[in-house]
């Protein structure tokens, strides 16, 4: 066999042949994911600098795309973000895995660095042109316009047209792609989908966005909040491997290994160290320098340190969307009728702070309008790290923890095992800086058995929550029901029983009483049921457990005849 | 049926008893016979299933007070049905209620969705007066139960009070076919018939004819075409009742046979309790095919696919029946008990038309077979 010249190949250059791992691997999905990666960039950065964002969409057909059966797609996204240095805009754009959230430990929405540049790569290869880009910080007097391509055999952004320009603004970024790509509005894929879950789990957001030849929408902001950035926090031990604890000492330098041990990560405490003194290491092992440590002691220390009991690791650094402005932002879906909204505290789940927010509405008007609407599967909304997850639904822990619940007890619909059926929304946020995705692409959350308890329990609330509602509903419809029966049924019957019976007049006016009688009894428990689900709902809408958006309430007996009234009275 | 037990009758007395109940502001109850398996008791004397003692009381209330006008209401067409002579089906009286409803504004609320909501309704009737929908002039589509014979006259008296007779020998090739209600039929045979052979497929039992096995037995050949309808079961009756032949039953060995194309033959089903007195032989024989033939003639079985939704069913409710059911239960029908036992345990089947394979060049030999073993007694 000849001998075949091994060769290395640089980060962009892996990505650029492998673009269907990070969200490319349609026409639908480019313009989707192009339009989430710049997104998700401006909200961070937003967030980070403490602004509320303000972010306009424009998405369009300009021509053919160069691909079979493609368009040629301009997307551009405007925000009000705090802008950037002309520097940082070659890396962002132009580089693979530069990032400033890379394992620190944040709540951010992107991590590794790499959605934007394959954005910018995706553009590159199909319309041969990178991305126009527009930046300006609250420092530059006037803003700088470039284009950003990829330098795919060194893993380099390089500017090219790089330009002074007036900006009516006094900082942001915005980004100009010209895609090969199709519109897809509706469905799990759709943008339309992709848009209405960001301004859910985004409160804090003004939107405002013309897709195609649709006219422009607008989504005000519900809150006027900005989430703080959470802290980062350091590693627990018991979350790391063996060459992970051996790497993260090489970056404390000349320190004690107790100090490291107590610097270096989380939960670890004097008491820690003392515990594994009694576990065999000798005392003065902790105050010898790390970088003298031998690969035998690290073993051991690493194995001890398994053993040991620690605190589980801390939930500070996640920060929910929390449940007032949750709940404002659920009206934002379209014409809701109710909602519960829960969130939970944060907490542990698989050595990870994760926190789960769940809100369940029923809408006036479903989002997924399809015969046969009473048969149509709720719409399940995910998000991690308040970015909405769009595929792969089947195997992702927050739809495997909804088939779990049993919703026929809240008063809803449900074939076995699926997902509920009716014009309800389900929301399954979760946030937590260490989420378990199932691929490349962040599409779908890993379901461990942790974590779906942990978000079938915040389910479970929401729907118990909006049972209570449902409950009510039912409560009253089973009285108007009943009314409605005696009022059209006991003519029918004593008719029927007479002509049978041949019976005179007289008979027919007293049996008509005698089952007036006897059903206004049943009636009076129904009323009696009402009453008590009235109360119980008020209660639950004291404590805020439950929202109604169309809040008048029928008076089921307000419907009856006066004449019959009296009579059942 | 006396006057006071005539259904008009019955139906007038129990209307005055809910009217009185209704004046006297008490709840009325309707109660029915609970036709189920659970209600089903069986006595090897009696010959079929009967009704226990288990009742389904209807008190009224918001819930029911549809129900029960439902009910009054079809109730009420069905007497006018009765004192005219009319006969219908439940599809035809679901379109004549609807009919009345189009009429009548004020009987809205009574509408049916859909024939099921009318049927269950027409069943309820049946329960509560504790009578077949036959009586009701309520009629089925008659299915099966195709009849040869060479020695039977049939007599029919028709509505009007006329009378046809119809010689079977001289119907050629052509098959009688009994009516849902053959109460009203009336047998007779021009010469001794020495047995009744009932065949589970229509189409084998058309075979055995076209090669003149009514010719060379003086006999009375049926098919029953599966599961044997209202028709065929009263059919079967008569004959037992009014020729007094013994009658056989041939068809496949299997659970789903066994179970319920033969076990409803001889003794009646759990769902037909109040009429199984009428539509029931319990003197009909198991004929085969029996596990000693496969061995004696070398007939060609094979396994229950066990994978098979539909035989996967038949072994499920084999094995409920032989728990639950009182004709499998009872001691007196061991050799069914043991048959159906035997199926679950070997997990095999055959086919009637197995007796084909014996002697292929030979279209009477299943026709020989079936003479011996009627001959020789082999049968349950």
């Amino acid at each position: 066999m000849a001998k075949q010249k091994i060769t290395s190949s640089s980060t962009a250059e892996y990505f650029s042949k492998n673009l269907q791992q990070v969200g490319f691997s349609s026409p639908t999905k480019a313009v989707l994911t192009t339009l989430k990666e710049a997104v998700d960039n401006s909200l961070d950065a937003c967030e980070e600098a403490g602004i509320l964002p303000d972010i306009s969409i424009r998405i369009e057909k300009v021509g053919t795309g160069t691909l079979k059966s493609t368009d040629l797609i301009r997307i551009k996204i405007d925000d009000n973000g705090p802008g950037l240095e002309v520097e940082d805009v070659t890396k962002v754009f132009g580089e693979y895995l530069a990032s400033s959230k890379f394992g620190k430990g944040r709540c951010s929405r992107g991590q590794q660095g790499i959605g934007i540049s394959a954005a910018t790569t995706w553009a590159q290869l199909t319309s041969a042109k990178g991305v126009q880009v527009i930046t300006k910080t609250a420092k530059m007097r006037q803003a700088v316009s470039t284009v950003v391509q990829v330098d795919i055999k060194n893993n380099k952004g390089v500017l090219q047209d790089k330009k002074t320009v007036a900006w009516d603004r006094p900082s942001g970024v915005s980004v100009e792609f010209l895609i090969d790509g199709r519109l897809q509005l509706q469905g799990e894929g759709g943008l339309l989908t992709y848009l209405t879950g960001t301004a859910l789990v985004n409160p804090h957001l003004t939107l405002r966005y013309k897709i195609g030849d649709n006219p422009v929408e607008k989504v005000e902001r519900v809150s006027k909040e900005c989430p703080g950035i959470p802290e980062a926090t350091e590693p627990h031990p018991h979350t790391m491997k063996l060459g992970e604890f051996i790497a993260h000492s090489h970056l404390f330098g000349r320190v004690t290994v107790a100090a490291w041990l107590k610097r270096g990560f989380s939960r670890v405490t004097d008491n820690t160290i003392d515990d594994l003194v009694k576990a065999g290491i000798k005392k003065s092992f902790f105050e010898q320098s790390i970088d003298k440590t031998s690969e035998t002691e690290f073993k051991t220390l690493f194995s001890k340190l398994q053993e040991a009991t620690l605190m589980a690791p801390s939930t500070k650094s996640v920060i929910t969307i929390g449940e007032e402005a949750f709940s404002k932002s659920v009206r934002r879906l379209g014409e809701v009728d109710f909602f519960s909204v829960v969130t939970r505290r944060p907490a542990i789940c698989d050595f990870k702070p994760v926190a789960v927010e769940v809100a369940v509405a029923r809408l006036k008007n479903p989002l997924a309008k399809t015969a046969g609407e009473d048969e149509t599967p709720a719409t399940v909304l995910r998000f991690a790290n308040r970015v909405p997850l769009q595929f792969d639904k089947a195997a992702c822990a927050m739809v495997k923890a909804i088939e779990s619940v049993n919703w026929r007890t809240y008063g809803i619909q449900q074939p076995k095992n699926g997902i509920p059926v009716g014009p309800y929304v389900i929301a399954v946020s979760l946030v937590s800086p260490f989420i378990k995705f199932k691929n490349a692409s962040k599409e779908t959350v890993d379901a461990s058995d942790e974590l779906v308890e942990e978000f079938r329990r915040a389910i479970i609330q929401a729907g118990q929550r909006l049972s209570r509602h449902i409950r009510r509903e039912d409560r009253a419809e089973d009285l108007e029901n009943k009314i409605r029966h005696i009022e059209q049924f006991c003519p029918i019957l004593v008719d029927c029983l007479c002509r049978i019976t041949k019976s005179p007049a007289k008979r027919k006016e007293l049996a008509t009483q005698g089952l007036v009688k006897l059903l206004g009894r049943d009636v009076r428990v129904a009323e009696k049921q009402l009453e008590e689900a009235v109360e119980d709902h008020k209660k639950a809408q004291k404590e805020g457990k439950i929202q109604i958006v169309d809040s008048e309430v029928v008076d089921p007996k307000k419907k009856l005849k006066p004449a019959r009234r009296e009579k059942m009275a | 049926m006396s006057s006071n037990d005539s259904i008009p009758h019955l139906s007038q007395k129990l209307c005055l008893r809910l009217l009185t109940d209704l004046e006297h502001a008490r709840r009325p109850v309707l109660e029915a016979v609970k036709c189920s398996l659970d209600n089903a008791e069986y006595n090897f004397k009696v010959g079929y299933l009967t009704p226990g003692s288990k009742k389904v009381r209807t008190e009224l209330n918001v819930s029911s007070v549809q129900k029960m006008s439902r009910a009054i209401f079809l109730l009420e067409i069905l007497l006018r049905n009765l004192e005219t002579g009319a006969v219908n089906t439940k599809r035809e009286l679901y379109y004549i209620s609807k009919g009345e409803i189009k009429h009548d504004p004020a009987l809205k609320p009574l509408d049916f969705a859909d024939q099921n909501e009318s049927d269950s309704i027409i069943d309820f009737i049946c329960e509560m007066l504790e009578c077949y929908r036959e009586e009701l002039n309520c009629f089925a589509n008659d299915r099966g139960g195709q009849t040869y014979s060479q020695q039977l006259v049939v007599t029919e008296t028709m509505p009007d009070g006329d009378t046809a007779v119809v010689d079977l020998s001289s119907l050629g090739t052509s098959p009688f076919q009994p009516k849902n209600r053959p109460q009203s039929l009336k047998l007779k045979v021009k010469k001794k018939v020495d047995f009744c052979l009932v065949v589970e497929s229509e189409g084998t039992a058309n075979t055995f004819v076209a090669n003149g096995f009514c010719k060379r037995n003086s006999c009375i050949l049926m098919g029953a075409q599966g599961v044997p309808s209202n028709a065929v079961r009263g059919w079967c009756k008569l004959i037992q009742d009014q020729l007094k032949v013994p009658i056989y039953f041939f068809g496949d060995l299997d659970a789903y046979t066994i179970q319920n194309i033969y076990r409803t033959l001889k003794a009646g089903s759990a769902a037909s309790l109040i009429r199984n007195s009428d539509y029931s032989a319990p003197d009909v024989k198991f004929l085969g095919v029996l596990p000693e033939d496969i061995k004696k003639y070398d007939l060609s079985d094979y396994p229950v696919k066990e994978n098979d939704v539909q035989e996967a069913r038949a072994l499920k409710k084999a094995q409920d029946a032989l728990k639950n059911d009182p004709f499998f239960k009872d001691k007196k029908n061991k050799g069914v008990t043991q048959l159906l036992d035997w199926l679950l345990k070997n997990k095999r089947r055959c086919e009637q038309q197995s007796l084909f394979t014996v002697d292929p060049r030979d279209p009477t030999m299943p026709e020989k077979i079936i003479v011996e073993k009627i001959k020789r007694g082999i049968f349950l």
